[in-house]
C-alpha cells in the first residue's frame, strides 16, 4: 500500500519537474529570441541576412513551387468531381484560390520549409556549436546571437511569407490547368468568380497573418533547437528531428487556434 | 617583466551537476609569462579556462583579469574584455564557411575600421609568423590538423591581445607540427610580450615552454612552482603524473566492486536480469 502511494508521489513529482522543465525551456526560448532578434542593423548585418535568404529562401523555392503546382492540381480535379455533381463546376476558381489562400498555401508552405530550411538550420548551428566555432566567436568579442542567430532568423522570417505568395500563385495556376485546360470548366468564370468571392484583407491578408505566424514559430523553434542542443552527434540528431516535429505540430496547432479567430465568426 | 599579477583566481568553485570539479582553486598569473596548467584529464582544466574566459560562471569565488572580475561585468563589458585576449581551441574551431584568410581577417574585421589593404597586410603578417602565408586560399575543410591549430594561432593572434588561453595545444599532434607549435607559442610570447596560460597534460613539452606551472588533481592546486620545483615535488600525485606512472594515486581501475566477489556473479551485483 504504502509502496503503491510511493510510486504514485513519485510520478507526480515527475509531472511537476517535466512541467517546470517545460516552463523553463520556453523561459529561455524567449530570451534567447529577445537577445538574438532585437538589435540595430547594420550594413554586415544586412550582407549576412541577404546571404541567409538565398540559402532559406531561394534554395527553398523549387520544393515549395513544385507542391504548390500539384496541390492547386489534386485541388482542382477532387473539387470538380464533386462540383459537377451540383452543376456549380463554375465556382472551381473560386474553390481552389479560397481553399489555398485561407488555409493550405500558408500551412503546406511552413511544412514544407520546416522540413527543408529548418532542419538545416538546426543542424547548421548544431554543428557550428559542437565544432566550438560559436563559442570560439564569443571569445573573439562576437555575439553568436547578433552575427549567427540574427541573420538566419530574419531570414526565415521573410523567406517563408514570400514562398506561401508563389505557392498559393501556382497553386492557382495549377488549379486552372486542370479544370480548365483539362475537364473543360469554362475558363471565364473560373477566373471571375475567384475575383468575385476572393477579398483581399479577409482572404488574402488573414492568409498573409498565418503565414508571418508560422514563418517567426518555425524559424524560432529551427534557431533555438540547434542553438541549445547537445554538441554531440546524437544531440544534432535528436535537435534536428524535435524541430521538424516540433515545427509542424506548432503550425498545424495554430493554424486552427487563427483559423477560429479569424474565420470562426462566419 | 615585473610579477605584477595579470590573472587571480580566488577561492573558486564550480560544479556541474552533482559533480564538483573545482573546490577553492587559487592561483595567480604573472604578466608576460608562460603559465601552465597541468593535471591528469578530467580535472577539469578546459572547464578552468572557460571559467576565466567568462564562458562559464563559477558557483563560488572569482577570477580578476588586470582587476576586472570576469563574472560581474556586464555582457558588452565583457565582450569588449574579449578583445584583449585569444583563444586556442582543441579543435581550432575555424569557421568553416570562411577561407583561410578570411578566418584571420574576421576578428579585424569585426573590432576594426582599418582599410582592406591595411587588413590584408595585417593577415599576411600573422600567417607568416605560422609559416602559412601560402595557405590562405584554403577552406578549413583542407587543412591537416596541425596546419588548422597555426591558422587558428594567428587568428588568436590577430588583434595582438594581451593574454591568450592554450587549450591543450599539442594533443593528437605529430611530433613535427609538435615541435612548431611549441617553437610558436615561445616565440609569440617573447615577440608580443603576451601573457599565455597553458592547459595541458604533454609533460615534456610543457616544460619546455613554461615559466610557472600549477598542478590541478581532484579540485584544487596540489602543486605548483618552476618546472625545476615540480620536478622534485615529493607529493604522490604530482610524482605519478609527471613520471608516467600507471597506478599510483591515480588508480588504473575505475571504482568498482570486488573482482572476486564480480567474477562470482553475486546476483545483487548484475543489477537483476
Amino acid at each position: 500500500m504504502s509502496m503503491k502511494g510511493g510510486q504514485v508521489a513519485m510520478r507526480i513529482t515527475r509531472l511537476g519537474r517535466r512541467s517546470c522543465d517545460l516552463v523553463e525551456s520556453l523561459g529561455r526560448a524567449g530570451v534567447f529570441l529577445a537577445q538574438s532578434a532585437v538589435g540595430i542593423p547594420s550594413a554586415e548585418g544586412f550582407r549576412l541576412w541577404v546571404r541567409q535568404l538565398h540559402f532559406v529562401g531561394v534554395l527553398s523555392l523549387a520544393i515549395v513551387l513544385v507542391s504548390g503546382l500539384f496541390i492547386g492540381m489534386v485541388l482542382a480535379l477532387q473539387g470538380y468531381t464533386i462540383l459537377v455533381d451540383f452543376g456549380a463546376e463554375d465556382a472551381l476558381g473560386q474553390m481552389v484560390a479560397l481553399s489555398l489562400l485561407r488555409e493550405l498555401a500558408p500551412v503546406v508552405a511552413a511544412l514544407l520549409f520546416a522540413g527543408r530550411a529548418g532542419s538545416a538550420l538546426t543542424a547548421e548551428i548544431g554543428l557550428m556549436k559542437a565544432t566550438e566555432q560559436l563559442t570560439s566567436m564569443e571569445m573573439i568579442g562576437v555575439d553568436p546571437l547578433r552575427r549567427v542567430v540574427a541573420p538566419r532568423f530574419w531570414a526565415g522570417v521573410v523567406a517563408l511569407p514570400i514562398l506561401t505568395v508563389g505557392f498559393s500563385v501556382v497553386g492557382i495556376w495549377g488549379g486552372y490547368l486542370v479544370g480548365v485546360e483539362w475537364l473543360g470548366v469554362f475558363e471565364g468564370s473560373y477566373w471571375s468568380n475567384m475575383q468575385a468571392s476572393v477579398a483581399f484583407i479577409n482572404d488574402i491578408g488573414n492568409g498573409m497573418v498565418k503565414s508571418i505566424v508560422f514563418a517567426v514559430v518555425v524559424t524560432w523553434i529551427a534557431v533555438f533547437q540547434g542553438y541549445d542542443l547537445l554538441p554531440t552527434s546524437e544531440g544534432i540528431s535528436r535537435a534536428t528531428t524535435r524541430t521538424v516535429v516540433y515545427s509542424s505540430l506548432a503550425v498545424l496547432g495554430l493554424d486552427f487556434v487563427l483559423t477560429a479567430v479569424m474565420f470562426g465568426g462566419l | 617583466m615585473s610579477d605584477v599579477p595579470f590573472i587571480e583566481v580566488d577561492n573558486l568553485y564550480f560544479s556541474r551537476g552533482d559533480s564538483e570539479i573545482f573546490r577553492g582553486v587559487n592561483m595567480t598569473i604573472p604578466h608576460g609569462k608562460v603559465t601552465a596548467i597541468m593535471g591528469p584529464s578530467g580535472t577539469g582544466k578546459t572547464t578552468l579556462l572557460k571559467l576565466i574566459g567568462g564562458q562559464l560562471t563559477p558557483d563560488k569565488g572569482r577570477v580578476l583579469i588586470d582587476g576586472d572580475d570576469v563574472h560581474r561585468l556586464s555582457r558588452k563589458a565583457l565582450f569588449t574584455l574579449r578583445k584583449r585576449m585569444g583563444m586556442l581551441f582543441q579543435s581550432g574551431a575555424l569557421f568553416s564557411d570562411l577561407d583561410v584568410y578570411e578566418n584571420v581577417a574576421f576578428p579585424l574585421r569585426v573590432h576594426t575600421d582599418l582599410p582592406d589593404a591595411m587588413i590584408r597586410d595585417l593577415v599576411l603578417l600573422k600567417l607568416q609568423a605560422v609559416g602559412l602565408r601560402g595557405a590562405r586560399h584554403l577552406t578549413p575543410a583542407e587543412l591537416s590538423g596541425g596546419m588548422a591549430r597555426r591558422v587558428a594561432l594567428a587568428r588568436a593572434v590577430a588583434l595582438d591581445p594581451e593574454l591568450i588561453l592554450y587549450d591543450e595545444p599539442f594533443v593528437g599532434q605529430d611530433p613535427i607540427s609538435m615541435g612548431v607549435l611549441v617553437q610558436l607559442i615561445k616565440r609569440l610570447n617573447q615577440a608580443l610580450n603576451l601573457t599565455s596560460v597553458v592547459v595541458s597534460h604533454d609533460i615534456k613539452e610543457t616544460l619546455t615552454i613554461a615559466d610557472y606551472l600549477y598542478f590541478i588533481s581532484e579540485g584544487h592546486v596540489v602543486a605548483h612552482g618552476t618546472p625545476a620545483d615540480l620536478d622534485v615535488n615529493q607529493d604522490a600525485r604530482v610524482k605519478q603524473f609527471i613520471h608516467g606512472e600507471p597506478d599510483g594515486p591515480v588508480p588504473f581501475h575505475y571504482p568498482a566492486a570486488q573482482f572476486y566477489q564480480d567474477m562470482l556473479g553475486d546476483t545483487a551485483t548484475r543489477g537483476g536480469a
